[in-house]
Order: structure tokens, then sequence, then C-alpha cells
């Protein structure tokens, strides 16, 4: 037993290495070039360390208005998709209705389509109506694609609630909102906390269709930091822009671990 | 025991009490009520422009009527075929590499003991939470002519360094890296059906680890492999960020070529053509794999979904 | 004074008859068991008591007054869940305090009446845990108190400890019993566990297929079971069908004499049932005036009792529970003589038959009687 126990160690080094060279080690490249005054390739190391980079994005006019753009959108999406799907989870967990699982299906199967084609259809009918370039056109786009992740999750959550605790709350006197309020809604909130960061998240970072429907008009962070990728000499500029998108949405992702339940995301398809 | 008739309000004889729940009889309605506003955007801003779009394909713009124009156009024109078929074979190459690996990891996470475990498994995730354009500005600064890898190999002496920045294997490297955890994730929820009861009787009537791996690990699997296939083929047919950034400009992916069309050349007849198409492999993919998944399921007696 | 009184209640799931023309009056103070195998409608007519089921025929009043159309949030009914139901995100206080604050009492009287509770359960100070933090007896002496603060007229619990295990189960039990004696609460016990029912309950209602089979006593349900489901479910019990041979019961090789009117009385039913506890069969070494012989199978010692299965041929088997007073092992011959028997008729309308036997000097005799119930 011994022997398999040391043969198990070792692949389990190399899969540990070989995964930490491809998944990590290409982030910690950008993290580094991030505080790089100047590393001048092939160095193995920045000749200068420093922060002058970000003192010039922060400064940069467009920069500091994609970011406050793509909060904003990130937010209404948020709080629409919310707003939206939040009762129609509730609907999906608890209520019968006619269809049912056919339209939870139908959520489901929308996005086992192409999306980027999807995207082209939606894009030309923007077109004739004219909501190409608007911050409306951009919103809609994002919104109907969180629309899954906003009803799955929290129709799960909804599910896992124990009927008991709600019949017990109305047998010590509380009304149906009450029971709502006070007893259903905290037991889902970690579960619908963690899908309304997850939207917040992809709409903040989405690239696609803010491509298709914001440019030239409306430009997210995420556009920013493309022009700022593609044939720019300056390295820097990318690499700030990776870790100011990026490294807040992790750490709060680290801060939140408990909400992303794995059984919170399987119980969700139909179950 | 019979009813004591005592003071206040107690009946002789049955009562019967029709089913009254105003709630009740109508909760259908509000259900739908809730539903509605989700799923009539979903069919105001997908449904409706998918299918007009789709149908808008059999009418070219300044033809007399129904036609495959477009399609003609389409298929006439070298370089539309030629970022089609580099598409799947972009998608193809990247699933075969992500099949090999997501096994390998798989199957390390569920029958190994060591510690290493849940590192191990904590990496395979990782990259659901870094964002697409990240994840290629980071791989240029990897792998890219000026990347760290490179500069490693020339400090230990490799000379000769081919990136795949601007190259098919470079939109290759970033769409797996992308779709690891999916991948690793599916694979693992259809190991978790293979017991270690069931292994532990195929080593008592005296299979060795291939064995064991071919005859009773693999066959639970098929239908979690050909959910993988089926669901990354669809994902890395229609992803856009990591080949426009990592891929090259010529062949490109159908997606990137679908944006320059609409965007920059302003031909919405050919961008939609393109989509119709796009949607076309994808729905023939689709079919394939649940044939295989149907078949598989119906030939094992389990049908059951 | 009927604190409680459900007249005829049916309630239907599809074409199940869930509960079936359940009549029952339930005194002030009183603790009745609802028993009975799981789907029997025990549960059900619980929470229609409670307000979560609403009947489709008959009333239920609480001190006379009648609450169908009450909802569960207004009724004088406290309930104690099988799987405890507490609110995980509120702390043990929370959750007793929960009801409390909804009727808006003054916040120094809901902390007292939640010390009080605790006290009252025995989990002084645990005011601060949250449940996910408490042992299953803890989380269910929780769910007692949160039920037992709001002073409720009728107190319902089902099946709370069914979920703990044996030990805990007796303790929880004993303390139950004297809380509920202490306040004087009418309480409402639903259990499939009948030496739970028996310990606990003044009154018993044996129930089967959404039907009462009998209200009784404990000892009542015991000694005089009106039905062979009840006879069958509660205790221990030897059950043999039989028919009337020349005058005489024969069950197996088992020859019982009658008398003449009991002859009449058994003959007109197509079924019939004998029914013998294991403590009114003696054993004896050696053939001496029985009912039937047969060869010891099993002797087990618990105790001051002991438990012998009697092998009387034909795969015909009697439980024996005596003292241990006549000396035999195991594969020994001995004679049976049964001391008292209740004949069912197609299952119901039982005949108990007392019996005589050949006594050691010094002891009455009495000649074999036949006591009618009804």
């Amino acid at each position: 037993m011994r022997r398999a126990l040391g043969k198990d160690a070792v692949i389990g080094a190399v899969l540990l290495a070989a995964l930490l060279i491809f998944v990590l080690a290409p982030l910690l490249t950008v993290i580094v070039w991030a505080f790089a005054d100047q590393w001048r390739p092939p160095a193995l190391w920045p000749t200068q360390w420093g922060v002058r980079y970000w003192h010039i994005l922060l400064a940069r006019a467009d920069v500091v208005q994609s970011l406050t753009i793509s909060l904003f959108i990130s937010l209404v999406v948020t709080i629409v998709a919310a707003l939206i799907c939040l009762p129609a989870a509730y609907a999906f967990a608890r209520l019968d209705f006619p269809g049912r699982k056919l339209f939870l299906l139908s959520f489901i199967a929308v996005n086992a389509f192409p999306r980027f084609a999807l995207y082209v259809s939606i894009a030309i009918v923007f077109l004739s109506v004219g909501l190409i370039g608007t911050i409306t056109g951009v919103v809609l786009i994002q919104l109907v694609f969180s629309l899954l992740f906003m009803i799955w999750i929290p129709t799960a959550a909804f599910r896992g609630v124990d009927r008991s605790i709600e019949e017990a709350a109305r047998d010590v006197g509380a009304s149906h909102l009450t029971v709502l309020v006070r007893i259903t809604l905290p037991q889902v909130a970690p579960a619908i906390g963690a899908a309304l960061l997850l939207t917040f998240m992809n709409a903040f970072y989405e690239v696609d269709g803010a491509l298709l429907i914001g440019v030239p008009t409306v430009r997210t962070m995420p556009i920013v930091m493309l022009s700022l990728i593609n044939g720019q000499i300056i390295v820097q500029y990318g690499a700030v822009l990776s870790v100011m998108l990026w490294v807040p949405s992790l750490v709060l992702l680290l801060l939140t671990r408990r909400m992303f339940d794995s059984r919170t995301f399987a119980a969700g398809l139909g179950v | 025991m019979t009813t004591a008739a005592s003071a206040g309000g107690l009946r002789q004889g049955r009562i019967e009490h029709p089913r009254r729940s105003l709630f009740r009889d109508r909760g259908w309605a509000v259900g739908l009520a809730l539903i509605a506003p989700a799923f009539l955007l979903m069919v105001v801003l997908i449904f409706a422009p998918a299918v007009l779009s789709l149908a808008g394909t059999f009418f070219p713009a300044g033809a007399a009527g129904a036609s495959l124009a477009n399609y003609e156009h389409f298929f006439g024109d070298a370089l539309s075929v030629l970022n089609l078929v580099f598409t799947v074979w972009t998608t193809l190459a990247t699933l075969l590499v992500l099949l090999v690996v997501g096994l390998v990891v798989a199957v390390y996470l569920r029958f190994s003991q060591s510690r290493l475990v849940a590192a191990i498994q904590v990496l395979s995730l990782f990259p659901l939470f870094v964002p697409g354009i990240v994840i290629s500005f980071a791989l240029i600064r990897f792998l890219g002519p000026t990347g760290l890898v490179p500069s490693i190999l020339k400090a230990i002496g490799i000379t000769g360094y081919q990136t795949p920045y601007l190259h098919a294997s470079g939109a290759v490297i970033g769409l797996v890296w992308e779709n690891i955890p999916l991948t690793v994730m599916l694979l693992t929820a259809g190991l978790s059906q293979v017991s270690n009861r069931a292994i532990e009787a195929a080593r008592d009537v005296g299979a060795n680890a291939v064995q064991i791996f071919i005859h009773i690990v693999l066959p639970p699997l098929t239908r979690s492999i050909a959910v993988v296939c089926c669901l990354n083929f669809l994902q890395i047919f229609g992803s856009f960020t990591v080949p426009y950034i990592l891929g090259p400009a010529a062949p490109q992916m159908m997606s990137i070529f679908m944006q320059r069309t609409f965007t920059e050349v302003h031909l919405a007849d050919a961008a939609e053509t393109q989509a119709a198409i796009t949607f076309l492999v994808c729905l023939i993919a689709g079919v394939v794999y649940s044939a295989i998944v149907f078949r598989d399921s119906a030939a094992k007696g389990t049908l059951a979904a | 004074m009927v604190a409680l009184s459900l007249t005829s209640v049916s309630r239907r799931f599809g074409n199940v008859h869930a509960v079936d023309n359940f009549s029952l009056d339930v005194a002030t103070g009183e603790f009745v068991c609802l028993l009975g195998p799981s789907g029997c409608g025990k549960s059900t007519a619980l929470r229609m008591i409670a307000g979560f089921e609403t009947p489709d025929a008959g009333d239920i009043a609480i001190d006379g007054d009648s609450t169908i159309h009450v909802p569960p949030n207004r009724r004088a009914t406290s309930m104690v869940f099988q799987s405890h139901a507490l609110w995980s995100h509120m702390t043990v206080f929370g959750n007793i305090a929960f009801g409390l604050k909804l009727r808006r009492l003054p916040r120094a009287t809901v902390a007292a009446e939640v010390t009080d509770a605790l006290t009252l359960v025995g989990l002084t100070g645990m005011e601060k845990r949250y449940p996910g933090q408490l042992s299953g007896g803890q989380q269910q002496r929780v769910a007692l108190a949160r039920s037992l603060v709001l002073k409720p007229k009728i107190l319902l619990l089902d099946e709370p400890f069914s979920s703990l295990d044996a030990h805990l189960r007796v303790r929880l039990r004993d303390e139950l019993k004297a809380i509920q004696r202490r306040l004087k609460l009418t309480t409402i016990f639903v259990t499939h566990d009948q030496e739970e029912a028996l310990t606990l309950a003044d009154r018993i209602v044996v129930m089967n297929r959404g039907t009462i089979e009998q209200v009784g006593a404990p000892s009542e349900v015991y000694d005089l079971p009106r039905t062979l489901f009840a006879a069958s479910f509660i205790g221990s019990m030897n059950l043999l069908q039989a028919r009337l041979v020349d005058g005489q019961l024969a069950a197996g090789p088992i020859r019982i004499a009658i008398d003449a009117d009991i002859d009449v009385a058994l003959a007109g039913a197509t079924e019939l049932h004998l029914a013998i506890r294991p403590e009114d069969v003696s054993v004896e070494p050696g053939f001496d005036v029985a009912d039937a012989a047969g060869t010891v199978e099993r002797v087990i010692k618990l105790g001051a009792v002991r438990l012998a299965v009697i092998d009387l041929g034909d795969g015909h088997r009697l439980k024996v529970q005596d003292m241990g007073r006549a000396a035999f092992g195991e594969r020994a011959t001995v004679a049976v003589h049964i001391g008292r028997l209740l004949v069912y008729r197609n299952g119901a309308e039982p005949l108990e038959i007392v019996r005589a036997r050949a006594a050691p000097a010094g002891r009455r005799t009495e000649r074999p009687h036949a006591v009618g119930t009804r």
C-alpha cells in the first residue's frame, strides 16, 4: 500500500506542477508586469518596480470613464435581472403552473446555442431599432444572457428550503408575508447573493456583446483594455488594467467562498 | 366515542367543505405572471431576433423573394469556407486536448488518496473566476514572443521558440484554459457514479488497472464524455474573446468573422448568413451527440435522463 | 371540559381517504396519543388540527369554537415537528422569541419568557447558540420550548423523538410528560411506537388506514384490543387462526374446550382468530393437563423475565413470557396451558376467555367463564 501511495503522490505532484504552470503562472506574470516600471524581456525580472503606469492609466479620461460606465451598466444589469428573475425563480420553485418544466427548459436551451451567433442576430435587430452604440443596448444584451444564472441558482435555493420551517413559522403566528421575509429569504440569501455576485461579474467582464453593440460610443472597461492590448507597445497598460479589472472580484470571491456550494449549482438543473 | 354536542358552534352530522382557496385555485395564473417578464424578455431579445435573422437569410436584400443566394454566396467564397473549416478544426482540436486533460485530472481526483487532491481541485476550477480578456492577455505575456516562457528558455539555452500567439495553437491553448473547469466538473460528476465497490469487485475477480479502467470506469463515463463534448463544442465554436486576441487574423473563427463582417464591413446579410450557418453546424453537433447518448443509454437500458 | 373536538373529519387525497370519519373529544389537560403504522392518517389528522390541512368534511372545534376557517397562524395550537424545523439563521433565543415578537410583546417580557422556556426544557444559558451547533436532543428541546413559550391551548407533537437514539428518546419522553403534567397542557402526540404510546398517553387512539380502530386508556387498549389489528399492533401477541371443531376451539394443535353459550356466540363468524398474550401462557416440562404440547425452540433470559418460543409442530409457534420458575431448557418437551385468550370474530368483536388451571394447593380455582366485550 505504501508503494501505491508513493506513486499516487508523485503523479499528483506532477499534475499539480503542470496546473500551477498552466493555470497560475500566466496570471502571476501579469501581476508582476502591473507593478513593473521597467521590464525588458528577455530579462526574467523587472528592472524597476513601481506603480507608474497605475498613475498614468488612472489619469486617462477614457479609462476612468470606462470604469464608470462598466460599473453603471453592471449594476443596472444586476438589479434589473434580480427584479425580473427572483420572482420567476420563486414561481418555478414553489408554484405549479402549466408548462412549468418547459419554460424552465427554455431558459437552459437558450444557452445551448452558439452565443456569438445569437449576439449577431440580436445586433442586426438592434441596428434597425437604433440601439447600436447605446447604453440601453449593452444593458439589454448583457441582461438577457444573465437570465439563466439568475433563475437557475435562486430556483434551486428556493427549492432547498424545508417546508416544515415555514409551517413552524405559520404555527407560531406569522402571516404568509412574514414567513417570506423573515424565514424564506434569509435561508436563500447566500445562494442568491452568489447569483447576484456572479451576474455582476459576468456583466462587468463581458466583451463580446459590448464590442458588437456598444462600440464606438459606449466603451466598457474590457473594451478599453482590448484597445490597449492589440498592437500595444506599452505592456504595462494591459497588465494594470488586468489587475484593476480582475483582482477585486477575486478577493470578493474568496471572501464569499462559502456561498458557492456545489450543491446549489448542481441542483438547479430541473431536479 | 360519540360526538358530544357541547355549548357553542358544534354541528351534528357531516359537513362538506368544497376545496376552497383562492390562491390555490388561481395559483397557476400567479405563476405564469411571475415568470412572464423574464420569459418575454428572452422571447423578444433572443428567440424573435434569432428566428427573424434565420428567416431573413432566405430573403436576400434586393432579391425578388425566397432564395438561397446568401448561402450560395457564402459557400462560393473561398475565404468564408476556409473560416468555417478552420473553426471546426480548432474546435475539435480544443475538444480533444480538453478531453485528455480533463480525464487525467478527473480520474486522479476520483482515485487519489493524497493530500494534493484539494489543491488540484482548486486549480482546475480556478479559470472559472478569470475573465476571458484577462487570461488572453496573460497568455500573451506568458507565451508570446516577449513572454516569460521564451525568456526562460533563452536563459537556459533553448532557442527556436515558436510562439503560439497569433496562431491557431494560441487560440487552442486559450480555449482549453477557459474550458477546463466545466470539463473537469462534468467528468468528476460522471466518475462519482462509479462506486469503489464496483472496482473492488472487479479487482476481486482478477482485473488489472487497465482492464478496470476500460470495463468498469469508462462505460459509465461515456455519457459524461458525450455531454462534455457537446457542451464544449457549442461553447468553443461560438467563443469570441480568446480567439480574437490570441488567434490568427486569417483564417479566423466564425465569431470573429461575423464581428468583422458586421462592424467593419457593415454587411448585415452576410453576417446573418454566417450566424445561421453557425447555428446549423452546432445543431448538427448537438444531434450527433444526442444520438450517441440515446443509443448508448438504450443499449444499456438506462434511458432515464 | 372538552378542549378539542373533532367531528366526523375526513380528508381525501385523490381517491385515497387519508382520514375517514374521524371523531374524537379531548378533555382539557389530557394527553392523547394517535398511534398507528405509517400511512394510517395520524399525521394528517394532526395537521388538520394545526390548520395545515383543511378537512373535506366534518368539523374541528377548540374550546367549543369551530376552527375550520382559522388559518394556522391564528389558531391556539402549537406544533413540534418531526424534523424540529428550527430556523437555522436565528439563534436559540431568536427561534423561541420569534412568536412572541410577532405578538408585539415588550422586549423585557420576551426575554423573561424565553429564559423561562429554556429553563423548562433544561437548556438554560443556550440563548446565543445556533441550531447547527446543537445536538439532536437539544434541537428538539428548543423546538419544544418554542411551542411552549406561546402558552398554547393545545400542544401538538408529530413523532418528535423518532430521529433520536433510544436512550435519548426515553429521557425526553419522561421530561415531556413531566412538563405536560405540570402545565396541565392538552396534548396530542403522534407516534408509530406503541411503547411510547403506552408510556405517555392518558388515552390512546389506535388508527389504521384513516379510521379509528380503538380509543382507550393504555391498560384498556392493552388488555382488550377491540380489533385484530389493534391486538397485533399493541405489545407482543400470539395470533392464530382458529375454527370450531366438536365444541372446541382448534388452532393448529391447540385444543380449548368451551361452554355451549360461547360456542353459539362464535358460530356465526366466518373467521375466527385467537389472540394470546405471551404472559398468559404457562409452560411446564412434561405432560400435564394441557392445551397443547411442544418442544422448546429458544429460551431468552431477560433478567427477571424469561421469554421462550415453543414449537407446537406443523409450523405453529407460541411466544411465552413467564418468571422462569419452572425449569426447562431448549429442546425440552413441554406442555402449554393458556390462561387467557381473546377470540376475534371476523377481525373484531373479541370474546375474552379466562381459564382455570390445575393450581397448586392453597389457590382458589374458578370455573372457565367468558366475558363478552363490546
